[in-house]
């Protein structure tokens, strides 16, 4: 009884031994062994059992011969170098290669052993299924890709609106949005080419690389079809460059580029000008690229007209309607600057302000419009007369002031005596039996150490010199150094 | 004032992880890491060049110990902006007559560095080089479009998936401290965006037509079953760069720079001599 009891508890035990054997055989992980070159010399049951695999197919054939395209290149550009140097690598993705033609995706441990003589012997390796894993990864890498490209896309938007917010010229606005596009598309070179009104192109910002490869022809470019049509034109490669733009080709290839898009600036009916980005490689542009090049575009367009806006504006505020001269907010910002200049340089500068004799009897007798268009060919006559560098500004009513940098007593009465010539000539057809002259007075000011002369001064002094011209009788020239 | 890394000269070795080592008064010998890896690669090869040659190793920006807040994903978008920073590392050096040699997607770094400045090259040496990674009409690069799509894929899980944030291999970071940091954490760093990016650059470019320009001594150095850059790609590149010689290594894989760095050396040698 005893002994049979012994046996059958032997027996028992035996069948649910745990050798070191069954270990290996039965782990619930694939086991393997390789040379250090990666030639299979041992596998484990469980390996077999989830590849499909007979243990003779695979003894003796190199381990990456199991692996997928992806999983190979992958295995061979990055889990031998390491395993190599480090010795190890430690839970890298692979997927297998199945007998039946399906695939097992699995995290790889491996190790390297050394020999005696302290060279690699052989290679141990655990690999354990992660196919429930793998397709969670897969859903978050696809999940991350969608994530990511929408946030890249409103990233990208609210840093160009950000970029865009500080921006007061054209200038800035094109480098903002050069710099935005090149970020956004991974552009090698981007640049912002402006119509002007004339018609011409002028570039904004950035580097336009094809620009020199390019000048002088008279081919069809990318840049004309994307104004016409309004709508983005992509090169996608050199091939396709050759058979659609051939002379961009020629350009491309000179300047290391392969592709290019071409994005239109348009405006409401005006077109602003193009965004052009140039790509180092071939490119596809699929719809959310598109898209997003085609939103930026129009946030730029926006701002360009903000600040096209702004400048209208500005020249508004500084110039006067009628005659277009400048207005005294701007006289009194151009006679400042001019005098803090005349103090720097220590050269003498002169105010001429003139009043019209005679205007009023103008605006009486034929009325306002006539006398708009008297002022009007005074300003004109005034803007001929002076030089280069002077500023003609319309005083207000009938007043005029001139600014003259730079200038000696004696060419400020000469510019005095054109101007006072000048206004007293007939207007035919404007005032034709009406005589109008102008009272004329100089503030010559010679900048001295210690004297602080203001703006106000010199508009003051010459003023008054300017009434003592009318009381002596009107069309003169009364001249007072400040 | 503020400079980024690369404007000047020091920013240059900076941002490159240049290494010098080997005889300074040597013919020049400049090593270019591939894809997946950095200058480590080069362990076992440089031994034997160092006693005669002066020799030059760097990190591409983006791997090993570059400097990663140089990389400008624009710059980096083609082979082009590599091929820029080997120029600057090879002035920055003042190297002439240098003997280049690259390993996979560097060798055509190398062939676009080489036809652009040819002056300071001596000689290239092309370790399983490939101008296209996919067939293309009569072209076979080892690899069909979807083929390089579903590699781009695996090399994105890896990378950029849940099993790279596990890996501290992949991360070079220290958030696995048992795993010590001497061996593993050291090797092949690589950011994972920048690796991303890189395999994209890597695996869709093509250089065909760069080939036909070199006019440097060049070696082509094949292995003889290379799934990366399989025998007609060597084929290939040997028959457009006219007066190449063309070896075919009896080993197996893409990496005879750690598998066979003995016989690496010895072709190179025998190029050279």
């Amino acid at each position: 009884m005893t002994e049979h009891r012994s046996a059958e508890s032997r027996a028992s035990h035996d069948e649910w031994s745990d050798t070191p054997e069954q270990r290996y055989a039965d782990a619930p992980c694939g086991l393997l062994t390789t040379t250090p070159d990666g030639i299979l010399t041992e596998v484990n049951d469980t390996f077999l059992r989830w590849t499909g695999y007979s243990r003779t197919s695979v003894i003796g054939t190199p381990f990456e011969q199991l692996l997928t395209v992806g999983s190979h290149v992958f295995y061979e550009t990055r889990y031998l170098p390491v395993l190599r140097l480090a010795g190890e690598v430690r839970e890298l993705s692979l997927t297998l290669r199945c007998a039946g033609g399906g695939t097992l995706p699995v995290l790889v441990n491996a190790t390297t052993h050394l020999g005696p003589d302290g060279r690699p012997r052989l290679v141990r390796t655990a690999i354990f299924d992660s196919t429930q894993r793998h397709s969670l990864e897969r859903e978050l890498l696809v999940a991350r890709r969608v994530a990511e490209a929408s946030e890249a896309r409103v990233r990208v938007l609210q840093d160009a609106g950000a970029a865009f917010g500080a921006c007061d010229s054209e200038e800035s606005v094109a480098a903002a949005l050069v710099d935005c596009a090149r970020q956004a598309f991974r552009a090698t070179a981007a640049a912002v080419v402006l119509i002007e009104e004339s018609g011409d192109m002028r570039l904004a910002a950035g580097d336009h690389p094809l620009l020199e490869a390019l000048a002088g022809t008279v081919v069809r470019r990318p840049e004309a079809d994307a104004l016409s049509n309004g709508r983005a034109v992509t090169i996608t490669s050199l091939q396709d460059a050759t058979s659609r733009f051939p002379d961009v080709a020629d350009a491309l290839r000179a300047t290391r580029l392969e592709a290019l898009s071409v994005i239109p600036l348009i405006g409401g009916e005006r077109s602003v000008g193009l965004l052009l980005c140039f790509y180092g490689r071939q490119r596809g542009f699929d719809d959310d690229v598109l898209a997003l090049q085609a939103a930026l575009a129009l946030q730029a367009v926006q701002v360009f007209e903000r600040v096209r806006l702004h400048a209208e504006l500005e020249n508004l505020a500084l110039y006067d309607p009628l005659t277009g001269l400048a207005n005294r907010k701007l006289l009194q910002h151009t006679l400042g600057a001019a005098l803090v200049s005349a103090e720097r340089k220590h050269t003498p500068m002169a105010v001429v302000f003139l009043d019209l004799d005679g205007f009023k009897a103008v605006n009486d007798g034929l009325g306002h419009l006539a006398g708009d268009a008297v002022l009007e060919q005074v300003a004109d006559r005034l803007r001929a007369v002076v030089r280069g560098s002077d500023t003609v500004a319309r005083f207000g009513g009938d007043e005029f002031v001139v600014v003259c940098e730079d200038i000696n007593e004696r060419d400020a009465r000469q510019l005095a005596d054109r101007i006072r010539l000048a206004v007293r000539r007939p207007l035919p057809g404007v005032a034709g039996s009406f005589a109008v002259t102008a009272s004329v007075g100089i503030a010559l000011h010679r900048p001295a150490a210690g004297a602080a002369t203001t703006v106000a001064d010199l508009l003051q002094a010459a003023d008054s010199s300017m009434y003592v011209s009318k009381s002596a009788g009107k069309d003169g020239i009364t001249v007072v150094t400040v | 004032m503020v400079q980024k890394n690369g404007s000047t000269p020091a920013g240059v070795r900076l941002r490159n992880n240049v290494h010098v080592s080997g005889n300074p008064s040597g013919r020049p010998l400049i090593f270019a890491h591939g894809f997946g890896c950095s200058q480590e690669m080069w362990r076992d090869v440089v031994p034997a060049f160092a006693a005669d040659y002066c020799i030059v190793l760097f990190d591409h920006v983006g791997a090993g110990d570059s400097d990663l807040s140089s990389y400008d994903y624009g710059k980096y978008d083609s082979l082009h902006g590599y091929a820029d920073d080997v120029l600057e590392v090879m002035a920055e050096l003042d190297l002439h007559d240098a003997v280049y040699v690259g390993h996979s997607v560097s060798s055509m770094i190398g062939v676009l560095a080489a036809t652009r400045d040819p002056a300071r090259f001596g000689a290239l040496a092309l370790v399983c080089p490939s101008p296209r990674y996919t067939n293309v009409d009569d072209y076979v690069g080892g690899f069909e479009q979807s083929e390089i799509d579903g590699l781009l894929d695996a090399l994105d899980s890896n990378y950029l998936g849940w099993s790279a944030t596990m890996a501290p291999v992949m991360m070079g970071n220290a958030d696995r401290p048992e795993l010590g940091q001497e061996l593993t954490t050291s090797f092949c760093k690589t950011d994972p965006d920048i690796a991303s990016h890189f395999a994209h650059v890597t695996f869709l470019s093509d250089n065909r037509n760069d080939l036909g320009r070199v006019s440097t001594p060049t070696l082509i150095l094949q292995s003889e079953h290379d799934v990366i850059a399989p025998l007609p790609v060597g084929e290939y590149v040997h028959g457009m760069i006219s007066g190449s010689t063309f070896v075919v290594l009896p080993i197996s894989g893409h990496c005879p720079n750690l598998s066979a760095p003995g016989l690496l050396a010895t072709e190179i040698r025998a190029f050279l001599a």
